[in-house]
């Protein structure tokens, strides 16, 4: 018996700063998440920096990020976040500083097609139609 | 006595990754086992012979869950041996010092996986709830709990701000504190040691025998250290304490861990102290010349070898890594003969196995 009562007084201090730190939880996802200011998210482009040089497009691991090229000024830079390994290697290869990790993060979602999205559209804007 | 075969895994409570045992049980004892690796094989050797060197550090980061910082400094320091390019001092030193914060988070995460195992659910949760301190600070330098992607060939990605430095300091501190209350129960709780006494003994020639390595060895007498025995900048200008026990058992190992863990405090703290001002990286060239080197460094379990071969292209010839787990592994036949069925699962949880490590 007073060997157990000693084991217990080694994890007093403990227990004491428990009781006194309060509940740690977090009421996500009815409240916002709490994310530290260089949390690695969503890849976001700056369109009017882009030169669609392909540098992240070459460096990326997870082959997330592709470029359709049409000509030498028209292209189409597209992110699948479903293939994203968010380690920020684009933002590190990127020469003009126009990509970069943003704070946010991609939702669940049934169908990972929905994610795919276009970052920067470059391509001619197609001809008027006829009236 | 009739024998029963008790298969333990690939999918088992007791287990945290994909393994597989074969135990033979006379009465209560284990009278022989078997073990089966490869469920988590993900060919990332082969992987990188087909990606560029940029690309690699992070295919070898996700190795492993817990000691991922640790692969990619193995592996840039490699290919910095290759190029022949010298680190800014204070590149060196951040590295150095989220290398130790994961030695914490290491050992703190298996101190509650071992407290769980054995039934010591205030221990799990204490431990893994002071874990979630380190786990901020390397989400707050790096932006990544778990793979922090801060490494790059040539230096490091991020860098410290006075202001956070002295924050980093006081959170040290209250870790520190922590950590003492958590090694107290180690060495006084009386359950604790009701359990891991005596249990799983490795001795001194076993030791040597499986060539083990890490606090496993250190466990059992051998004063081996790789940041100590090869010390490479910033470790050579730190002072700090190799922790050895001579008992062998879990018990041994629990204590040495939260020792290194304590240790690995006290170096952060230096580090932070002393850290040189200058740049956080060099450019270095996308193409590494043609040779091979072996890159070793001390990870939370033991000593991490990598051996990189270059072509003088772009892309590696050929990465082999070999993990700590991969040689204490070994040790867990011998360690499991004449065991008890109900210390099973600490005899598997005192080798700390990172099974995804080993599989690679």
């Amino acid at each position: 018996m007073g060997f157990s009562l000693r084991s217990i007084v080694y994890l007093l201090p403990q227990v004491w700063r428990v009781l006194r730190a309060g509940p740690l939880t977090v009421q996500f996802p009815f409240a916002p998440p709490e994310l530290q200011e260089g949390y690695r998210g969503q890849v976001v482009v700056d369109a009017a920096r882009c030169r669609g040089c392909s540098l992240c497009v070459r460096d990326c691991p997870a082959f997330a990020l592709e470029l359709e090229r049409e000509g030498r000024e028209e292209y189409r830079l597209i992110y699948h976040p479903d293939r994203c390994a968010y380690c920020g290697q684009c933002e590190l290869s990127c020469q003009f500083g126009a990509i970069r990790l943003s704070n946010t993060f991609t939702r669940a979602t049934a169908d990972r097609d929905t994610l795919t999205r276009v970052l920067v559209d470059r391509r001619p804007s197609p001809p008027p139609l006829d009236e | 006595m009739t024998k029963i075969i008790v298969p333990i895994g690939p999918q088992h409570p007791l287990l945290k990754e994909p393994v597989s045992f074969q135990l033979t049980v006379e009465g209560e004892h284990v009278t022989e086992s078997a073990m089966r690796l490869g469920y988590v094989h993900r060919g990332i050797e082969r992987l990188c012979q087909e990606r560029t060197y940029v690309q690699n550090i992070h295919l070898l980061e996700r190795i492993c869950g817990i000691c991922s910082h640790v692969h990619t400094t193995t592996f840039c320091q490699g290919v910095e041996a290759l190029l022949g390019v010298k680190l800014p001092s204070r590149a060196l030193y951040l590295r150095a010092l989220l290398c130790e914060l994961e030695r914490i988070h290491s050992h703190l995460l298996w101190l509650g996986v071992l407290a769980l195992n054995i039934g010591f659910d205030t221990i799990f949760m204490y431990a893994w709830h002071d874990r979630e301190v380190v786990l901020d600070i390397m989400e707050d330098l790096s932006g990544g709990r778990v793979s922090h992607a801060v490494n790059i060939v040539g230096g490091v990605r991020f860098d410290l701000t006075d202001d956070r430095r002295v924050t980093l300091l006081r959170q040290l501190n209250g870790l520190e504190e922590q950590v003492r209350i958590l090694l107290g129960v180690v060495e006084h709780e009386q359950t604790l040691q009701a359990r891991t006494r005596n249990v799983g003994r490795l001795s001194l020639e076993q030791i040597r025998r499986y060539c083990v390595v890490g606090p496993v060895a250190r466990a059992s007498g051998l004063d081996v250290d790789l940041r100590r025995d090869m010390p490479r900048p910033p470790y050579d200008g730190l002072t700090f304490q190799v922790p050895v026990r001579q008992e062998g058992d879990v018990w041994a190992r629990t204590l040495v861990r939260m020792l290194e863990t304590v240790e690995s405090v006290h170096l952060c703290r230096q580090m932070l102290d002393l850290l040189p001002p200058g740049p956080v990286s060099t450019r270095v060239s996308r193409r590494v010349p043609a040779g091979e080197v072996v890159s070793r460094t001390e990870a939370p379990r033991g000593e991490v070898v990598y051996y990189i071969r270059s072509d003088g292209s772009d892309k590696p010839a050929r990465v082999k890594v070999r993990t700590p787990t991969l040689t204490n592994l070994i040790t867990l036949p011998s360690q499991l003969e004449n065991v008890n069925m109900a210390d099973v699962s600490v005899v598997l949880s005192g080798v700390d196995l990172c099974i995804a490590c080993a599989d690679r």
